[in-house]
Formats: structure tokens, sequence, C-alpha cells
């Protein structure tokens, strides 16, 4: 046998030459994508079956390119257990929230009509977020580094997060105003409102853009900090302006989710941009989502503001635009 | 009350189809990725999982079930597993950390399928609680096995067989992607939750835990029942998806799916968990045979779950049986001869006593792989090491990926099932392996296994150390040995004279 003696290596052989001594993150999430290694036959089946020609043509031969996607690390590092820890520690906050807020009689507190915008503008969230959730899972499937599948494996799971909170506010607050049709009106509204048109029109399109880089560009580089913008901070300052404190403190606790997906997005961004010739490519998509976008966001500003906010969101989508180009 | 029961609210968590207008239902799911046969998205909204849970519950309970497993490995530091145990004990691990922490990683992406592009809304919310459990068992089976690296450099394999071409990381990889990766949704629900979760996993996760509490390996055992509690929560997204496909006319379609994937996961335990089970798992600490465990968890799991689904059993039924009784014998023989490519160090498991216990859950175990054993150990004990290692390379199964192998004895019976298919000639272990081939040629074709890569010169030398470093092997240390360095045949000496 012409094998050497070696001796045992203090953690993977893949992280041996790391300079630093591997942390957690570093041993449980690099390299763990075995489908990136022969571009032949991602998946160990016939080279020209089905699922391989779909990751050949999706995955691999997608124009956003980099030598060393591996290299890629979550800014906050986070494993399945950290996760839960921290999550949990969310929940928590929320369920007191609830249990509070409704101890306290809160929904009989509001403004009258806050409860009719809620159900035309808050309750049909769930079919956003559910968008966003399943998008989510439709880039982790696809990345090509288990460090980006899992910071998008958290994102389908927080986006569920924002879908169950929906969920049982739609609910609770359907107890307190039998009827405005909270928890009966929202497919209907998602489907056919003005004002939910545009969003419905972007997530339909965007879930069926398959090319991975354009499925991450369009979702985390666009939509994602669209919805931020014009979606939950917009709801939040409307609550305040309707005497409801529940909905912008639960949307806080969203928001902090969302601005962690911001941080791994901008990341990879920056990442994917250290190859001069993705520039280009990620504009290209900048270009064919954002417009897209700015019409959703407009359509649900002027349901929820009415018209003239429309050029304050416009201002500050300029900062938005501003602060992806700084990625 | 100031927090609504999950049961008041839970419906409207999985109210989320609805009526797609800027594209059309089939772009939005195509049937490719999504498997809904043509079935739309309204008859998919009854879909109702029998194991609901909601997300502040989800990471409630995870959290506190990680604790718990890393409290306990903390713990039990101290213990010093790997320097107490028996040999055969440390090889289980080595086997099941490579054979399992990618593989269930790679499954984050099969649950990904369904979250994305199940027409159900329930199954997209369970399938996202899946993904979340397989990262768990990805990382929570990376992280316990990697503070033995520096003690031994095959338990780098738990993060590297899966990156290898080594053969039962091909046949792990080969059988994991045509029921996981490599399918739509719905094929997920049914090839992995369904076929494969139910059963298989809890013979590996549950059955495996009781051999490892009693082996002493607290560690061990405590993470593989908690990653157990997961798979038989996410399990149960399958069931569901067959009811719904048999009230919509599909149940020959469903069937077909059932019966591929049983057969594929049924071959792959044979050639992982079977040796395990009966030869590696120190006599003493078995808890049942290998047998006994299929009997009780599989067999008659399938058994029940099929008929109240309105399934058949697979046609393949009597033949599954008696493979049951013969076929890890096998395997486990190959598995031995062939140590030298495997990431783990086989142990024989064939001492006077352990044969003793063989031929009583195996009754005529002595006169087949018996007389077999009796050469081997012959051979050893006069020191013809030559004799007990091979030089060439197996006929390996285009499906299973694993050699062919008969039973030995009076009925030598090995026998390859060949199929040409677009003038290429495939060969099979089994009658059901070529079946499921016919089923699905475009899934498998061209397709090699290693032997083919080998005649098509893919591996460089021709001969069986070319192979080895085609594997990915890296060092001496890391080739297979005989787990007990053949000290098993000493004890075999008496008895082996007075036969002479």
């Amino acid at each position: 046998m012409s094998f050497e003696s070696k001796k045992p290596l203090r953690t993977w052989s893949h992280l041996a030459e790391m300079r630093k001594k591997p942390s957690e993150y570093d041993i449980v999430s690099r390299k763990l994508h075995y489908s990136t290694n022969n571009p032949d036959a991602p998946w160990e089946l016939s080279p020209d079956c089905p699922m391989n020609l779909w990751y050949k043509q999706y995955r691999n031969a997608s124009p956003l390119q980099h030598d060393d996607w591996d290299a890629f690390t979550d800014p906050d590092q986070l494993v399945y257990r950290t996760y839960n820890m921290m999550q949990d520690g969310q929940e928590t906050h929320v369920q007191s929230l609830f249990d509070q807020f409704n101890e306290r009689e809160h929904d009989l507190m509001i403004n009258e009509g806050w409860q009719n915008k809620q159900a035309q503008c808050y309750a049909p969230l769930r079919y956003l977020f559910h968008c966003l959730q399943i998008s989510s899972a439709y880039v982790q499937q696809m990345a090509p580094a288990s460090t980006i599948s899992n910071c998008c494996i958290l994102q389908t799971a927080d986006s569920l997060r924002w879908v169950t909170h929906t969920a049982y506010r739609t609910y609770e607050l359907g107890l307190t105003y039998p009827s405005v049709g909270f928890g009966e009106n929202e497919r209907q509204l998602w489907e056919q409102e003005a004002g939910w048109q545009g969003l419905r029109e972007l997530m339909e399109k965007q879930l069926c853009a398959f090319d991975w880089g354009e499925a991450f560009v369009s979702l985390n580089l666009v939509i994602k900090p669209t919805i931020m913008e014009s979606v939950l901070k917009p709801l939040q300052a409307m609550a305040h302006e309707n005497n409801d404190t529940l909905l912008p403190l639960l949307i806080d606790s969203q928001l902090k989710d969302a601005e962690r997906h911001n941080r791994w997005a901008k990341e990879l961004a920056k990442q994917a941009l250290s190859n001069a010739e993705n520039n280009d490519v990620i504009q290209a998509w900048l270009d064919k989502w954002q417009p897209l976008a700015d019409q959703a966001a407009q359509g649900y500003l002027s349901m929820l503001m009415g018209p003239d906010y429309s050029r304050a969101y416009l201002d500050n989508n300029t900062t938005l635009q501003a602060h992806l180009a700084v990625a | 009350m100031a927090i609504h029961p999950r049961k008041n609210w839970y419906e409207l968590t999985r109210t989320t189809n609805w009526t797609p207008s800027y594209v059309t239902e089939e772009e939005l799911f195509p049937e490719q990725m999504s498997g809904h046969m043509g079935i739309p998205l309204q008859n998919w909204e009854g879909y109702d999982e029998p194991y609901k849970t909601s997300y502040p519950e989800y990471v409630s309970i995870q959290r506190e079930k990680d604790s718990g497993a890393y409290s306990v490995k903390a713990a039990l530091e101290r213990a010093k597993i790997y320097e107490n145990s028996d040999p055969g004990w440390i090889s289980i691990l080595k086997a099941h950390y490579g054979a399992i922490a990618l593989g269930e990683y790679a499954a984050v992406t099969g649950e990904g399928r369904m979250a994305r592009f199940s027409k159900a809304p329930g199954n997209r919310n369970m399938a996202t609680f899946g993904m979340m459990d397989e990262l768990r068992h990805g990382q929570i089976q990376l992280f316990f096995p990697h503070e033995y690296c520096k003690k031994d450099r095959q338990f780098d394999w738990a993060w590297r067989a899966y990156h290898s071409n080594e053969w039962a990381a091909i046949a792990a990889k080969h059988f994991f992607d045509d029921i996981i990766t490599g399918r739509d949704a719905i094929s997920v629900a049914i090839m992995l939750t369904f076929s494969f979760e139910t059963g298989f996993t809890n013979m590996q996760f549950l059955g495996l835990a009781a051999d490892a509490a009693d082996a002493g390996d607290y560690t061990f055992a405590n993470l593989i029942s908690s990653i157990q509690t997961d798979e038989s929560r996410h399990a149960q997204q399958g069931g569901p998806a067959l009811k719904i496909l048999i009230e919509n006319g599909k149940k020959k379609e469903a069937q077909q799916k059932v019966d591929i994937a049983i057969w594929r996961a049924w071959r792959l335990f044979a050639v992982l968990t079977g040796p395990i089970m009966d030869y590696y798992t120190p006599l003493e600490h078995r808890k049942q045979s290998f047998k006994e465990f299929m009997y009780e968890w599989i067999v008659g799991q399938f058994e029940r779950a099929l008929i109240d689904l309105g399934l058949e059993k697979p046609w393949y039924w009597e033949t599954f049986l008696k493979d049951i009784d013969e076929l890890h014998h096998s395997y486990h023989m190959g598995v031995w001869y062939w140590r030298s490519t495997a990431w783990w160090n086989p142990a024989a498991g064939v001492t006077p006593e352990e044969r003793e216990w063989l031929e009583e859950k195996y009754p005529g175990w002595n006169s087949h792989w018996g007389e077999c054993w009796d050469v081997i150990t012959d051979n050893v004990i006069n020191d013809r090491m030559e004799l007990v290692s091979p030089e060439t390379l197996p006929t390996v199964c285009n499906m299973s990926q694993i050699p062919l192998v008969g039973i030995p004895g009076d009925n030598w019976d090995v026998k390859v099932y060949s199929l040409e298919h677009n003038d290429r000639l495939y060969h099979f272990g089994s009658e059901v392996d070529r079946w499921v081939f016919e089923q699905e040629p475009e899934q498998y074709q061209n397709h090699l296994n290693f032997v083919d890569r080998f005649l098509a010169g893919h591996i460089q030398p021709m001969d069986l150390d070319g192979a080895l470093h085609y594997m990915g092997f890296q060092s001496v240390e890391e080739l297979g040995k005989d787990a007990h360095d053949f000290a098993w045949a000493e004890k075999c000496k008496p008895s082996n004279t007075k036969s002479a």
C-alpha cells in the first residue's frame, strides 16, 4: 500500500489549515454540501436525470459565479442550537406581550376604524410572509454553500414565525371585532384588493425565478428590504397613530429578524461583488426587480396611508438604494 | 384567557394557499419539483398533518432538547468512551456518524423541497420545521464526533465520507439522493418521511440507542434518541400526502414510490446497520438481533401503516422477509473481507460464543456463513494473512451500489440480474433492484458504479491501491482494519484444533 502514516488532526481535515482554532460554527456549518463536488452530476444519480439537470441549469450555470462560495460566513455565526436559544427568548417576549395586552383589553382601546384598517392591511400579511417563507426555502435548497443555505433555513423559520404571529393576532382581533372579516377575508383581499396586487404579482413572479442567484438577489436584496421599509415600518407608524401599542412592539421583534437577514444578505452580496463580473449581473437583476417592488410598495402604501405617502416612500427608497450600493 | 391555545388559531397558520393569476399554477408549482400529479391546489388543502406544532412551541422544546443532549455530553466527557469501550463499539460510532451526519444535512434540502413546492400548506409548514430538525441532526452529529478527531483519523470521515468516492458513501448518497434530494416534494413526503423515517430511522436511532445505553455510551444513546423524537414528528408528513394521492385516484403511483423506497432503504440498512447490530456490538450489550429489530420496527410497522392507508404490501414482501434472515450476514462477510475499503474497523464478531448466538438467532447460520468463517479463521490462526484480504474488486449492483452476494453453503445461489438498456448492460443484485431501475431508467441510467468507474479507467493505477486512493483515503490509519486485530481468532483456537 502506498499510504503514509499520519498523525490525527485536531479538527476536520478541511479546517486543519485554519489559522485560528475552529469555532463551533466552523465545525458544524462549513462545507456540508456534497452536491457541489461533481459539476456533471450534483446528485449521485444519472447525470441527466431531471433533478441533476435542474441543479446544473439553475445553480451551476447561474450567471452569478464565485470561485469559493464556501468562504461565506454568516456575520451572526448562528448555529441551530444558538438560534433556538435566541428565538425562544424572543418568543417568550412576544408571548408576554400578547398575554399582558390581552389582560389590559388592548384591542378595545384602539382608535375606531383601525380594526377595519388592520383587517384590510395587516391580516392578509400572512400570505406575504408565507411567500417569504417558501421563497427562502428555495434559496436554501439551491445555494452553492452550506453557510449560505443555513442562513436561508433560519430565514425560512423566521418567516413562519411572522406567519404565526399574524395568524394569532388575526384570530384575537376577530374575537373583539367579529364582524369585520378577521380570519375570513384575507385570501380574497390578497387575491383581489388593489393595494395587495402589486405585492402578490411581485411574489408570484419572484417564486418562479429559479436561477439561484436571481432568487437570492430578488428576495434578499430587493423584496425583503422593500417589505421592511414599505410595509413593516409604515404599519408600525400607522399603528402608533391609532393608539395601537401592541403591533409596533410585535413588529420590533420581527424587525430584529429582518435586520439579521439583511446582514447576511449584504455580506453575501459583498462576497459576490469581489468577482467584478458579478457587478453587471446583480445590477441587471436589481433593475429588473426593483421597479416591480417599488410598484408593489406604492400600491400597499396607498391602501394603508393614502396616495400622498408615495413621495415619502420614494425618498425612503433612495436611502435604501444607497444602502444597498454600499454592499 | 390571556393566551389563546394553539388549536384556536392553528388553522390560520396553514390557510395560505391562494389562486395565482400573474403566473400559472403550473409555473408556481412545476410538476418536476412539486410532484402534484395534476391534482389541483384546492384538493391539497385537506392535507392534515397528524402531529401539530407551532413556532413558539418548536423553539422552546428544541432548546430544551439540545440543552439535555449537550449537557449529557459535557457531563460524561470524563467517562472516556473512546479509551474504555470495546473497539467494536468505536467502529459503530465511526460508521454511524460517517453514514448519517451529512445525509441528515442533505435532508434539509428534501424538507426544503416540500416547504417550497408542496401544494399542501400544512406540509409546507411542517417541512419548515423539518428543515430545522435536519439542520439540528446534521450539526449535532458533526459536533459530537468532532472531539474524537484528535484521537483517530477515521473520525474525520464523519465529515468527509459524503465528500468521498468510498463505496459505502456512494451507496448512501445514491440511495438518499434518490429518495430525498433528487425528487419532487410529494415523492420526498412518501419516500423519505413515510417509507424511510417512520420505520428505518426508528431502528437506527432507537434500536441502536438501546445497545448504546447497554454498552455504557450514554452520550450517544441520549443523542440519537433525542434525534428520533424529531424524526417521529416530521416523519408524519407522508401519511396525509398518500391519503390525498389515493383520494385522487393515484394509488398505483403512490404504491410504486413506497415500494421503491422501502426496498432501497432495506438494502442500505442491511449493509450498514445489520453488521453493526449482529457483529460489531459486543455480545453482552446486544438487546435484540437485527432480525428482531427489523420485525419489531419495520415489518410490523409497515404492515399496519400500509393497511391503514389502503395500500398493499410491496409485491416483493416474501423476498424481503427471506432477505431479513440472510442478506446482512453475506454483506457483513464482504465488508469484513474488503475492510481496508471502509472508514471504520469492522469487527468480525465470530468468536465461539458469538457464533452460538448467531446460530440461535438465525438457525442454520453455521452451515452457511459459519463454514466460510471456519476457513477464514483457520487462515488467520495459521498466519495465512494473504488469504484473508482481497486483491480484486467485487461485482457491484447498479442500483444499491453494494457488491452482489449470495448465500454460501450447499445452496450457493449467487446470481446476477442483468438488463440491457440503451446499449448498456446493467447488473443488479436482485430482481427487485432491477425492477426499481426499470420503473424510472432516466433517474439512474448513465450513473457509474464503483466497478464501472474502474473499468472506464477513472481509477488509476487499476489495482486495490489505486481504488483506495480514488475512494479518498489519505493515510494508512484511515484504512479499515480488523477491529480487534484478530484477537477473536485466538478464542477460536481450541475448537478449531479439535475439529481439525
